[in-house]
């Protein structure tokens, strides 16, 4: 969800969150894509010009397949959308479902008299069976096509004005 | 059990670390124009910070004074934040690479959130055992998280209205802030956490 992406809604009438990314390669009704740079900002993103997109070698290229509806071909820019329910169960899983798996062994250990070692280690095994359950949990996501992004439209130039502006206030 | 969830309540809405304790407030202006933005990162401030909160934790008990190094903390905290984001990054991407896509633009913004190091400082300050700043951590991410909601949905409110131009933008968005501020003291005193 860079600040280039925006929810909007697609013509059945979910609401997409969306994103540019750029096609690598054609796999029948499959296209798989790279994201663009994760910079905050949508300018420097289309022009590579300055900003967190001058270092990317931080991040291997991330690739991912999307429907490709609109006969995209290789090298071209695609706006790419998931619906956004199926985003926040997503990120529900993913950051939630270890978390309170953790807070619940804890607080579990705790509750039968454990310490604070033996709640600790509680925590580590909670966290641990958390992040497993959540991999299975996405990939079943993903194999029913919930988390499968969808080609939206090409993508346009370099936004109108969008000059190169500071990442994200921090602090 | 009964204490644990008043600690809950007490750092989630009591002590709610960004309207009370003004912590993280660069991140709670930065990401609150959507609440799709907010939600996100709401979610994974939850995990990291909770997650750098138990961490501390572990390292000041098991590390820092056993071996009287209490003078490292601050660094020693910092390091523990940046390597649970890092960890989460990887978590996430191994989870989903769509989900990594898409909300991963939050993670390395967390880093520099003070309220994950100030959370940190204050369980130690505060003398917390290891659930309770678990909780503790927790309560307070979930009070930022929803924090962060209501207010992007009263930002995206405030963009449809009719504001004086001076007020347009950020300073519209720093009064609102006030006003919720001052909504949130009335919980003052509804408990000792």
């Amino acid at each position: 969800m860079n600040e280039d992406s925006a929810a909007r809604s697609d013509a059945t009438g979910r609401r997409m969150v969306e994103g540019v990314a750029r096609v690598v390669a054609v796999d029948g009704a499959k296209v798989w894509l790279e994201a663009e740079s994760m910079s905050a900002c949508a300018g420097c993103a289309a022009k590579a010009g300055c900003g967190t997109a001058a270092q990317p070698s931080r991040r291997t290229p991330r690739r991912f397949a999307a429907t490709n509806d609109l006969d995209a071909r290789i090298g071209e820019r695609m706006v790419v959308g998931i619906p956004e329910n199926a985003l926040l169960r997503a990120s529900a899983t993913a950051y939630l479902v270890p978390l309170l798996a953790m807070i619940v062994a804890a607080v579990a250990a705790s509750g039968l008299g454990g310490g604070d070692g033996a709640a600790a280690l509680a925590a580590a095994a909670g966290l641990v069976a958390g992040l497993a359950f959540a991999r299975r949990r996405a990939a079943m996501l993903t194999a029913h096509g919930g988390l499968t992004p969808v080609s939206l439209r090409r993508a346009g130039e370099a936004l109108d004005g969008a000059a190169c502006r500071p990442p994200l206030a921090r602090g | 059990m009964q204490e644990y969830l008043l600690l809950l309540v007490a750092t989630a809405v009591v002590n709610n670390v960004v309207l009370v304790k003004f912590l993280g407030l660069c991140p709670f202006m930065g990401t609150s124009n959507k609440v799709d933005t907010a939600i996100g990162m709401g979610m994974a401030t939850t995990f990291v910070l909770t997650l750098s909160a138990v961490l501390a934790w572990a390292i000041e008990s098991f590390l820092l004074v056993p071996f009287e190094l209490a003078f490292l903390r601050t660094l020693t905290f910092i390091l523990v934040i940046a390597a649970v984001v890092q960890f989460t990054e990887m978590a996430v991407r191994r989870i989903s690479p769509v989900l990594y896509q898409t909300l991963g633009i939050f993670l390395p913004l967390i880093t520099t959130n003070c309220a994950v190091l100030g959370v940190a400082l204050l369980n130690v300050q505060e003398g917390h055992t290891f659930v309770e700043s678990m909780l503790y951590g927790f309560g307070s991410a979930l009070g930022f998280s929803v924090i962060l909601v209501v207010f992007a949905g009263l930002r995206e409110r405030l963009a449809l209205a009719e504001v004086p131009a001076a007020f347009a933008g950020a300073p519209i968005g720093f009064v609102t802030a006030g006003l919720l501020s001052l909504a949130f003291m009335g919980f003052a005193g509804m408990s000792a956490g």
